[in-house]
């Protein structure tokens, strides 16, 4: 952490472009912040950012900061199934550009991004209440409707306490029924270990972000407050030990981008982005701050086409 | 075995009870909720509690509703079972079993008393 303070604490006076041989003088107001390091309190919990991220235009700028390298999708990974043998084919330049093409957009296919929403709120409404039940049994009962064809949001999970209260289940109860009626794959019963607090700093500090986020993704709902949790902590994590390679190319590197825009955190990024001669995607992502905190001081400027002008600005 | 599916053939005249069909092995009772002559499985039912002290009951409503249209009678222990879920009114069973259950709690909350009471005049 001291190295990366200090790294940054070069880049508090200037920063140069050496695509563009300029220098640029920072004036980064949240540079204080950067110190104070907890994944704790965030202020605007109440805004609900699903209308924001599925924007066209914020799913456009997010595509383009997650900068798609073939190369990284298809990379060979440890997937605990057997191979094929490969197959190879000659192919006219044309044939080869068609198999490109597919290949791109499977691809972008494999790299739809888990979507943002707002945390769920956990309302057990009371169904009925019976007091005369008392005593028929020490147990509750769980009633699960196994209707062919409803989805796990539509599914109607409901208990009778032995004290006769007929209540709708909590979100955990009906996580874990669901997934015990209508399994998925990947998915376990209770939350695995993995997600507590001391396990997950193990995980991050050994840098295995991209397997806690697929994990959590299988594991639970974007709605879910345990997957917020578990994403928000993985995401300061990263941000702090800036080490956004690990994300570049996955499903993951879109939320984290949002989350970053959404919780004015785009200093390190921007940084980065500018340190490795990449102007366009610190646009993009100032761009994408600007969309989704309109209120900002700098919301005002509007790109132009001259990306050295409005990242100075901004 | 029967597969959960049913087996038997659909017969339009023969009368069609939702009933409980026992399986499960020997001392761990596990019973699907069965259209019977076991044409169809509308639901499962534990008796067994799980670690959260629960005891799980599935029931596929659309089928239970299409049954019941078609003149199904659901036997006693699954009328409670709908009873309870809030798809039935309480079966008077129900508060039958509920009360007694409280009248045999309640003497020997009177018997435990006497004793002390006797223990503590005597001190």
């Amino acid at each position: 952490m001291a190295s990366v303070r200090s790294k940054l604490c070069k880049y508090l006076t200037s920063i140069s472009c050496r695509n563009c041989n300029i220098l640029f003088s920072t004036n980064l107001k949240s540079f204080k912040n950067l110190r104070y390091v907890s994944s704790s309190t965030k202020p605007d919990d109440d805004r609900d950012p699903a209308p924001s991220f599925f924007n066209q235009d914020v799913q456009q700028l997010l595509k383009k900061l997650t900068r798609i390298d073939l190369k990284k999708v298809y990379r060979k990974k440890k997937e605990e199934q057997s191979l094929e043998s490969p197959e190879y084919k000659f192919l006219t330049d044309e044939q080869l550009n068609k198999l490109l093409k597919e290949f791109e957009d499977k691809a972008n296919e494999k790299l739809q991004m888990p979507p943002v929403v707002k945390i769920r709120k956990d309302e057990q409404k009371v169904l009925d209440i019976e007091p005369a039940l008392q005593g028929y049994s020490d147990a509750k009962f769980v009633f699960t409707d196994i209707t062919y064809g409803l989805s796990n949001k539509e599914r109607l999970v409901v208990v009778r306490d032995p004290d006769g209260t007929l209540r709708e289940a909590s979100m955990q109860e009906h996580c874990r029924i669901s997934q015990l009626y209508v399994p998925m794959l990947g998915r376990q019963l209770t939350p695995p270990p993995m997600f507590q607090e001391e396990y997950l700093k193990l995980l991050m500090e050994q840098g295995e972000y991209e397997f806690i986020l697929d994990r959590a993704c299988v594991q639970f709902e974007p709605d879910d407050p345990e997957y917020h949790r578990v994403t928000q902590a993985t995401y300061d994590h990263i941000d702090n030990c800036c080490k956004y390679e690990t994300l570049r190319s996955t499903r993951h590197f879109g939320p984290f981008a949002f989350y970053l825009a959404w919780h004015k955190q785009i200093d390190n990024l921007v940084l980065e982005s500018i340190h490795t001669d990449r102007l366009d995607e610190a646009v993009a992502l100032i761009q994408l701050y600007h969309i989704l905190n309109p209120e900002s001081k700098s919301a005002s400027v509007a790109y132009s086409g001259q990306q050295v002008q409005f990242v100075q600005v901004c | 075995m029967i597969p959960a599916s049913g087996g038997a053939a659909f017969k339009r005249l023969s009368p069609k009870v939702i009933r409980f069909a026992r399986y499960g092995c020997a001392n761990r009772p596990f019973f699907h909720i069965v259209v019977m002559e076991c044409i169809e499985q509308i639901g499962s039912f534990d008796p067994l509690t799980n670690k959260y002290n629960e005891k799980l009951v599935s029931l596929n409503f659309e089928r239970i509703k299409y049954w019941i249209g078609h003149g199904a009678i659901p036997s006693t222990p699954v009328a409670e079972l709908l009873g309870l879920a809030g798809f039935f009114p309480i079966h008077p069973r129900t508060y039958m079993t509920a009360w007694r259950n409280r009248r045999a709690n309640e003497p020997r909350e009177t018997v435990e008393q006497s004793p002390e009471n006797i223990a503590v005049s005597n001190q």
